[in-house]
């Protein structure tokens, strides 16, 4: 039962890291934009995460999706989603007007149309489903499930 | 967090195991019998010293180690996947570093003069001057170029309108290396110091870069200006040393520090944006279709 609720979060998770990864995958100047908007990082930074930040959700969708790793995959998740949440969050107590950018798009808005209080709720929902899959790691149709199993015939 | 650390320990041990030969198979070890009971929660534990235990032991310790090489390959599978893809799409962007900016069609004629980070252009005999804000970065500056250049171009040879440019460098952080909208206002500004302005003004819009894409270099600028007949090295010197770049900065913070210049931004705010027209301290509102002709016409 748990275990199916894991593989049922396991892979909803690996479904939005696919699409967020894909959006800005397809387009890196639009993601360019969106984490300069962030005014997080020095000059030389913003080219290479904006390059690198598509392929690390795109990564964590595909171990997801395999369930390899899982509780890594889960804890990166994590780390990654605490980043995002901190980034919109300095955005919103900065009085930033910009979108997260969290799938596709980003970059400066008007300022009445930020939706910081709904990116950051959307984001601990994601959390919370890393968590689960952190403490627990235990799914079915996963490549960690047949590992653990051809280890315990091989005895 | 817990899992992260347990994990942790878990290799630490697995690896001091590992390191002796034959460590995988050779059976009980008291270390590692502890290790796994520590995880398992409801797993029977079997009395010490039993053959049993030995077998449950090993049996820990090989899934122990399957899940830390398991961890291993996830983490190792997100650090190439950051590698690969910041080469890829550097690759990707720089796909336009070795092309020459087209050569746009604009008239070269007509008299221009530089006026700090502004250029005057047009005929004397014209009663309007319209002064533009405009960013060679800004989207929405390519859009208005697109559609209305051809049309104030002509107004200009007709001798009935002059035109202010105002270079501002608004998105300077917004091209990847930052920098194209300074250093595409000064390498036109310099041009406009030779009489060239018109046709390298409109070669930039007709082949904008996108905003958060790779912007043309100082030497495609150059080239450029080597195309619309720049040749002299007054022009590659000068885009190469930014000579305008403060007057550009200068003048952008100037254009956003006048109230008559800043628009609605939303939320009852105001701010500078680009493109901005205006004339004398009116913004003109190029929203209706014949602004421009009700303009030269008074």
């Amino acid at each position: 039962m748990l275990d199916g609720v894991g593989t049922l979060l396991r892979l909803g998770l690996a479904a939005v890291w696919a699409v967020s990864g894909w959006l800005k995958v397809s387009d890196p100047n639009q993601t360019f934009v969106a984490v300069q908007a962030y005014d997080l990082l020095p000059a030389g930074l913003v080219s290479p995460v904006a390059a690198a930040v598509p392929f690390v959700e795109l990564a964590l969708a595909a171990l997801l999706l395999l369930g390899l790793g899982t509780r890594a995959a889960a804890v990166l998740s994590g780390v990654v989603l605490l980043a995002f949440i901190g980034a919109v969050a300095q955005s919103w107590a900065r009085g930033l007007s910009i979108d997260c950018g969290c799938f596709g798009g980003g970059g400066q808005v008007a300022a009445g149309d930020t939706r910081y209080p709904q990116e950051i709720a959307r984001d601990v929902g994601f959390l919370l489903v890393a968590g689960w899959l952190a403490v627990r790691p235990r799914t079915g149709l996963s490549v960690d499930g047949r590992f653990a199993r051809a280890t315990v015939d091989a005895r | 967090m817990g899992g992260a650390e347990r994990n942790a320990r878990k290799r630490k041990r697995n690896q001091g195991g590992g390191a002796r030969p034959g460590g995988a198979t050779s059976g009980a070890r008291a270390g590692d019998g502890k290790a796994g009971d520590g995880k398992a929660g409801g797993r029977p534990v079997p009395k010490p010293g039993s053959a049993q235990a030995a077998l449950a032991a090993a049996r820990a310790g090989k899934n122990d180690r399957t899940k830390v090489i398991l961890g291993v390959v996830a983490v190792v599978v997100v650090a190439a996947a950051v590698i690969g893809g910041v080469i890829w799409t550097n690759n990707r962007k720089n796909a336009t570093a070795d092309a020459a900016i087209p050569v746009a069609a604009a008239r070269q004629e007509l008299p221009t003069t530089r006026e700090d980070a502004a250029v005057l252009v047009g005929k004397d005999s014209a009663k309007v001057t319209l002064d533009v804000y405009e960013d060679f970065l800004c989207p929405a500056c390519g859009g208005f170029e697109a559609r209305f250049g051809p049309a104030i171009e002509q107004k200009l040879d007709e001798g009935v309108l002059k035109v202010r440019f105002h270079l501002v460098n608004l998105l300077d952080s917004r091209s990847d290396p930052e920098g194209y909208s300074t250093d595409s206002a000064n390498a036109a500004l310099l041009a406009a110091d030779e009489g060239k302005f018109l046709r390298f003004h409109k070669s930039l819009y007709d082949s904008q870069p996108e905003e958060g894409a790779r912007g043309w270099s100082k030497d495609q600028l150059i080239e450029l200006g080597r195309a619309v007949g720049l040749t002299g090295q007054a022009f590659a010197d000068g885009v190469r040393a930014g000579k305008y770049d403060q007057q550009v900065t200068a003048a952008y913070e100037k254009a956003r520090g006048t109230e008559y210049l800043l628009q609605d931004a939303g939320n009852g705010q105001k701010a500078f944006g680009t493109p901005t027209l205006a004339v004398g301290d009116k913004v003109v509102d190029t929203s209706q279709a014949d602004w421009l002709e009700r303009l030269v016409a008074g």
